[in-house]
């Protein structure tokens, strides 16, 4: 009797083995970062010119498919890796880290604006201190992250690189852009100190975190750690935007490019003999026949 | 200041660039100095690196979207060239280290996320602040339409 048991459930067995050895095979290609986080970037930007094409194209049905596709590739890849294997997991453990503050941040300034005394405010008035409470709550949460201690994913290693730098140029970048629109708010005047106040507010303190950071550390790193990151990763940083910049030029510059050189409709080929004669043989016709008249 | 508007971007320009030196300046300053051939260095790898990485995206988006009524070579063939002279020039910055590359593009990736969230983060702020201002009634707007009917009486 077990024999015969054996004997109907072993097909059974054999593919339910093969399952496991092909969902761990899948798993063990995708811990591989051009796989499992440079390919899936690619796909994403497919994406994108799927997304691009005309509305009749059979290609502009598939962008929600390719990019779930390639996020749950790069989801995968997150986890069955750590985030000392390599700097892609390390940069993934970063996005998770700062996903909640930045949600939260998003999340409560769109209320509050569409809840605002603006005509294009659908939402009910009420949830406009909500709005605020929820975007000032992100503020403080990420205030409180860059300080503290980071995660054993970011602790050491490439993680701590790309988490010091992530802090660095967010710092950076909201103290510039606070003032810039500060400085805003106060040249085109209006009534538009409370505006300028609060965001000279957030200048002032994006400014005392990077001068404590940089004259004494934070909890994961110290001032000698913060001030090799500012003078490396960060300068990468700053080049990378203007390649990022520069290539965004050419590339309008091979579309100019391209135009350019495209022939001009209006223009009309010349006649051949055989049309000239044609033509010669239809125009004489006619005037023979308006001579006659 | 308010009175003149359209110069508006000289002295804020002016302002933010005074603001960016004085935070290297304040570093150069607690850390005692730093060369400048491996600033510019570093930040030589950083502009071809990130040349390179875009022109492959906007070469592989310019590839999923390829179209009949499309001039393609010029860009297709531009984008492949740019693609290939960045990462060509970065692989070589970086004394060809495959493993360099990528810490360098996720550093990329990392810093151009944080300032898209600085960017999202000031003006999200600034927009919700703007949209809770109260007008006064614009008595403009109150007025009715006369369907073009105008009646103007003139003095002699």
């Amino acid at each position: 009797m077990k024999a015969v048991v054996n004997q109907a459930t072993a097909q059974y067995k054999h593919s339910n083995l093969m399952y496991h050895i092909d969902t761990h095979a899948c798993m063990s290609v995708l811990e591989e970062p051009w796989l499992g986080f440079w390919l899936p970037i690619a796909i994403l930007c497919i994406s994108v010119g799927f997304w691009l094409t005309d509305r009749k194209d059979w290609r502009h049905r598939l962008p929600i498919l390719t990019s779930i596709t390639a996020l749950s590739i790069i989801g995968i890849h997150g986890a069955t890796t750590r985030g000392e294997d390599s700097p892609e997991t390390a940069l993934l453990a970063v996005l998770l880290r700062i996903a909640g503050p930045v949600s939260m941040m998003a999340l409560g300034s769109l209320i509050a604006i569409f809840s605002g005394p603006s005509p294009v405010g659908p939402l009910p008035k009420f949830l406009r201190p909500m709005g605020f409470l929820l975007a000032y709550g992100g503020l403080f949460w990420v205030g409180w992250i860059l300080i503290s201690k980071p995660s054993s994913a970011i602790a050491n290693g490439i993680g701590e690189i790309i988490w010091s730098t992530w802090v660095n140029v967010f710092l950076s970048m909201m103290i510039l852009v606070s003032a810039l629109a500060g400085s805003f708010c106060i040249v085109m005047g209006e009534r538009r100190q409370k505006e300028a106040t609060i965001l000279a507010a957030l200048t002032i303190a994006g400014g005392f975190m990077f001068w404590t950071i940089m004259k004494d550390g934070s909890g994961g790193l110290d001032a000698a750690g913060w001030h090799e990151i500012h003078w490396n990763q960060m300068m990468v940083v700053i080049g990378g935007l203007f390649g990022m910049i520069t290539a965004s030029i050419g590339f309008v510059y091979l579309v100019v490019m391209a135009e350019r050189r495209q022939p001009d409709p209006d223009v009309v080929a010349p006649l051949s003999e055989e049309e000239k004669s044609v033509v010669d043989a239809v125009l004489r016709l006619h005037l023979d026949n308006l001579e006659d008249e | 200041m308010s009175g003149n508007k359209d110069s508006w971007w000289g002295p804020i320009g002016l302002l933010l660039f005074l603001i960016a030196i004085g935070m290297d300046l304040l570093v150069w300053n607690f850390s005692g100095g730093v060369e400048i051939y491996s600033i510019v260095q570093n930040m030589i790898i950083g502009f071809t690196l990130a040349f390179g990485m875009t022109s492959l995206a906007l070469l592989v988006v310019s590839l999923s979207a390829v179209h009949k009524h499309m001039r393609w070579q010029e860009q297709v063939l531009g984008l492949a060239v740019f693609t290939i002279l960045g990462i060509s020039l970065a692989y070589w910055s970086l004394e060809e280290s495959t493993q360099s590359l990528r810490e360098n593009g996720a550093i990329l990736i990392a810093g151009l996320i944080a300032m898209l969230a600085a960017i999202g983060l000031v003006f999200g702020l600034l927009l919700a602040l703007i949209t809770g201002r109260t007008h006064e009634p614009d008595l403009l707007i109150s007025l009715k339409s006369t369907d073009g009917d105008v009646e103007i009486e003139l003095e002699a």
